[in-house]
Parts: C-alpha cells; sequence; structure tokens
C-alpha cells in the first residue's frame, strides 16, 4: 500500500499516484501490455479477486507484472517525504530512496531496540523500556531455557534408549556374523574380502600427503595425542576393524624393525621416499598404509599399516 | 474501516469537489454522520432526457474492503427506467458488479449511473415490466419517466393527462404512490389499473 500524500513536499505528478490505494506508488509493478503502475502489495490484492488490469481491465495475472521503468523509480526516489515518526517527534525530511535506512536508524522509532542499562542485557523495543523490568525478564527468560532443557533432556533419554536398542541388536548381529565365520570358511574368506576392500575404498578417500622434514616425526606420542589422532581417523570413515591396530601402530614399539630405534631409522632414511603417505585430515601426521605399500621392503612395513604423527612438516 | 478504503474515499471526495461536474451542477456528493462508510449522491438528470432536471438521490455504501469492492449504490429517488428497480432503487450497472475495477471511483460510478439514464439497457433489466414498455410502447415510456421525475425528483415538466388519472384513482381512495404504480404498469389504462387494484 502506498504511502499518504500528504507526507511529501509540495505536488505529487499524478503519473505517481496508485490508482488502486491513492497512495504515492509503493515497491510499485507494471502490468505488462498497458504498462499502468500500482503498489506491488495493492495490485497483488487486486489481481487476487480479478486477474485484470485495475485501469483497463487487460488479462493480467500476478507473474506478468514487471518491475516498472527506472525513469519512474527515479521520479519516485527524488520525493521528499517525512519520517514515518513525525507523531513521536521526528522532523527529518527525507528523498523517498533514503526513507527505509533512515527508518531504520530513527532514534524516533518507539520500536528500536534498545539495550537495558540497568544490568540485564537484553535488547528490547524504546517503548518498552520505561515498563521494563530485569528481573521479570530475567526470569521469563529462564523460565523458557529451563522449558527447553526439559524437553532436550527428555530427548537425550529417549536418544540414549534407541542407542543402546541398536547396540543390543548390533552385538547380536556382530555374534552372528562371527560364528558364520567360524562355521564357514567360504564365509569367512568372503569377509577378509570385504574388509580388505573397504580398507582400499578408504585408502583411495583420503588426500595424498608429503613429508617434508622427516626429522619432526614423534615416535613415542602420548595418550592425549593418539586420541585425536583416532578421534581424526574415525571421523575420516576409517574401518573399525583396524582403527585400533592401526594406532597401536603409532609408537615405536610396534614399529617394524626397519624403524625400531633411531638409529635403524637414521640408516634407512632414503627408503623414506618410497613410502606412499596419505593425510589424516586436519593432522600433523600421515598413515603409511599396507594396501598403498606393497612395493616396499618387509622390514619397513607391518599390517595393516603405520601411523607417523610429526611436530611439522607435512603437506 | 481499513485504513486504505478511508484515505481512497478521503481523497476522491476531494477529487469530486474540485470536479466540473460539481461546477456544473451535474452531482453532488456528501458525507453522511461524518463516517467514511456511508455517502449520500445526488446526479441531475441529463438534458433531453425524461429524467431531464430531476434530482435524483443515491445511497453509496463503501465496504470495508474498497476498492477491491466496488461501493454499494441505489436510488433513494424513485425512478422509471429500465435498469433501475421501481421499488427497492437497485440498479443494474456492470460495473457495480462483475465489471468493477479498482481504479474505478466514486466520480467515474456516478458519471456511469449518469450515463445510463441518457442511454438505457433494456436487454439487461433490473425492472422487467419498465423494461417492457420501453421496448414496446417508447413514447408511453417516455411520458412515464417524464412524470415520475416530475412528481419525485423535482422535474419540471409535468404530464397533466397523467396527473389526472392518478387523481381519479386517489377518488377512489387509492394510496397516491400505489395508484401511480398501478397506471404505469398498466400503460396508464385507467380501467386495467384499477381492476388490479379492487381484485
Amino acid at each position: 500500500m502506498g504511502f499518504d500524500i500528504k507526507r511529501f513536499q509540495g505536488d505529487v505528478d499524478e503519473e505517481l499516484i496508485c490508482p488502486i490505494c491513492s497512495g504515492v506508488l509503493e515497491d510499485p509493478m507494471q502490468a505488462p501490455a498497458c504498462e499502468h503502475a500500482f503498489c506491488r502489495a495493492c495490485i497483488t490484492e487486486w489481481i487476487s479477486r480479478q486477474p485484470t488490469c485495475p485501469v483497463d481491465r487487460q488479462a493480467v495475472t500476478v507473474g506478468q507484472l514487471r518491475a516498472v521503468p527506472r525513469i519512474l523509480r527515479n521520479l519516485l526516489s527524488r520525493l521528499c517525504t517525512s519520517c514515518d515518526n513525525v507523531p513521536h517527534g521526528c522532523t527529518a525530511i527525507l528523498k523517498l530512496d533514503s526513507l527505509a535506512n533512515h527508518l531504520a536508524e530513527c532514534e524516533y522509532n518507539p520500536k528500536r531496540p534498545m539495550p537495558c542499562e540497568a544490568g540485564c542485557g537484553l535488547v528490547i523495543p524504546k517503548d518498552e523500556l520505561a515498563e521494563h523490568n530485569c528481573v521479570r525478564e530475567l526470569r521469563a527468560l529462564i523460565a523458557t531455557q529451563q522449558g527447553k532443557l526439559t524437553d532436550y533432556q527428555q530427548e537425550l533419554a529417549e536418544q540414549r534408549l534407541v542407542i543402546n536398542e541398536h547396540k543390543r541388536e548390533l552385538a547380536l548381529l556382530k555374534e552372528f556374523m562371527r560364528a558364520m565365520r567360524v562355521s564357514n570358511p567360504a564365509m569367512r574368506a568372503l569377509a577378509d574380502q570385504m574388509e580388505r576392500e573397504e580398507v582400499v575404498r578408504w585408502a583411495g578417500s583420503l588426500a595424498r600427503a608429503r613429508v617434508t622434514r622427516w626429522g619432526g616425526m614423534i615416535s613415542t606420542p602420548d595418550d592425549v595425542l593418539q586420541m585425536m589422532i583416532k578421534r581424526s581417523l574415525s571421523e575420516s570413515g576409517c574401518p573399525l576393524h583396524i582403527i585400533d591396530d592401526l594406532m597401536e601402530n603409532c609408537h615405536e614399539r610396534r614399529w617394524p624393525p626397519g624403524l625400531s630405534s633411531l638409529e635403524t631409522r637414521q640408516n634407512n632414511r632414503r627408503l623414506y621416499e618410497k613410502y606412499v603417505c596419505k593425510r589424516v585430515p586436519g593432522k600433523q601426521a600421515v598413515l603409511v598404509l599396507q594396501c598403498d605399500n606393497t612395493h616396499v621392503d618387509e622390514h619397513m612395513m607391518v599390517e595393516p599399516g603405520l601411523v607417523m604423527i610429526f611436530a611439522h612438516g607435512i603437506e | 474501516m481499513a485504513n486504505i478504503a478511508a484515505k481512497r474515499v478521503k481523497r476522491e471526495i476531494k477529487e469530486v469537489m474540485k470536479s466540473e461536474e460539481i461546477m456544473g451542477g451535474a452531482f453532488k456528493l456528501e458525507l453522511i454522520n461524518n463516517s467514511w462508510t456511508e455517502l449520500q449522491g445526488e446526479i441531475t438528470g441529463p438534458p433531453d432526457t425524461p429524467y431531464e432536471s430531476g434530482k435524483f438521490l443515491l445511497e453509496i455504501k463503501v465496504p470495508e474492503t474498497y476498492p477491491f469492492n466496488p461501493p454499494k449504490i441505489r436510488f433513494i429517488t424513485k425512478i422509471w427506467h429500465p435498469n433501475v428497480s421501481s421499488v427497492t432503487g437497485a440498479i443494474c450497472l456492470d460495473i457495480l458488479k462483475d465489471q468493477w475495477a479498482a481504479a474505478l471511483t466514486l466520480r467515474t460510478v456516478l458519471l456511469s449511473i449518469q450515463a445510463l439514464l441518457s442511454e438505457a439497457e433494456p436487454d439487461d433489466p433490473q425492472d422487467a415490466v419498465v423494461a417492457r414498455q420501453y421496448k414496446e410502447y417508447p413514447s408511453i415510456f417516455a411520458m412515464t419517466a417524464t412524470h415520475w421525475t416530475n412528481v419525485y425528483a423535482e422535474g419540471k415538466k409535468a404530464i397533466v393527462d397523467y396527473n389526472r388519472r392518478v387523481q381519479v384513482l386517489l377518488e377512489m381512495g387509492v394510496e397516491e404512490h400505489q395508484a401511480r404504480v398501478a397506471l404505469s404498469t398498466h400503460n396508464w389504462n385507467l380501467e386495467v389499473a384499477t381492476e388490479e387494484l379492487f381484485s
């Protein structure tokens, strides 16, 4: 609906008036053929009742409405109007195109959001500031939060129940699978095959990494560091049947003979370049998986692969 | 009343007040009870028609949904016209019904009603009795319309013969308007009208 014509300075040309609301065009749209212009809200309302142009009754649908020509928009934007908050004391006179910005910041706007300065810090409309009571508002806030908390707790309890059920079912399934594997060699071969393929698939999904400084290797990572790496592996989709073995292999006590001590490591340094390394996502660590490194000497590799953690130097 | 309707009506009254039609005395428009929902209009019968120099009062009710819905307008002054009910004053005019468009105003509607007085549409009647007479006995229709204008709308031209016939029925104790309706309906045949009234 258009702007009240009384708000404008001087005469407003008849062309800038909406024939429906008789106000100055607000967000104008025009009919496609006859080019009669109306406020968007007015013409949408009219078309919802009757799909014709209100001036000459040519057929029009909402989808056919077009933006008005630039010259019309320019003429509108140049009109000078008073602020919406005149009744609240604002005396500003503005170009129509800057009205929206002014309204957002007009200090006479009774609904302007103001932070309470009495200490609660809540942001409230200016006209409600006088009635505002920090304790009451905060109590209300606590009450709603409490309500939400109760809801979440309940949801959590329900989810736990569901998870427990799933766990039980999973355990049962695993048990079943194990029994099948033990009793049936073909099944065992199939399961092994599936596990191997899963590792290869996962290895394929990881990005290649390059170690620029082999000297930065941490051969005795502590538990916290190991936990961090394990979580990252798990998030990257590491198959569950190898994750514990892999993590065992991040410490020099489990490394192959070629890496087992500082001395052997220094002797075999040139062999490092042969390793195909995969990045542990987001960490200064690499995976040297056996499936990627069948070309490497046996004394440099263990099943199912190595985890090498570095202080720095991974690209 | 919805803001948009009040705003429109205010502006339209201003528009009518400034218009040539007011200056020329072709019509009037005023508020009733200072509410924007009820107005009274007055149109002058167009020259060279049976309605010439008559003053016809109109009741105008503006709905809350104006201008998305048309104003409701009826004649308060009794009028003999194919498109106006001689009983209720209801008007049959397309722009007051399905042909209403939001850009039409009270001024354009009043002008259309005035034009309807000059150019009746007997094929789309509001009053079938009047429409039949208009088609079958155009001269009787014209005189009847002139007579009604004279009696109810201060029209200057009196039809002496018709006044006399009404007078005859009055003397028989028939109510005046009832007598006029009976005579107008039966093409001023005194016998048939009397028969109908006393049957």
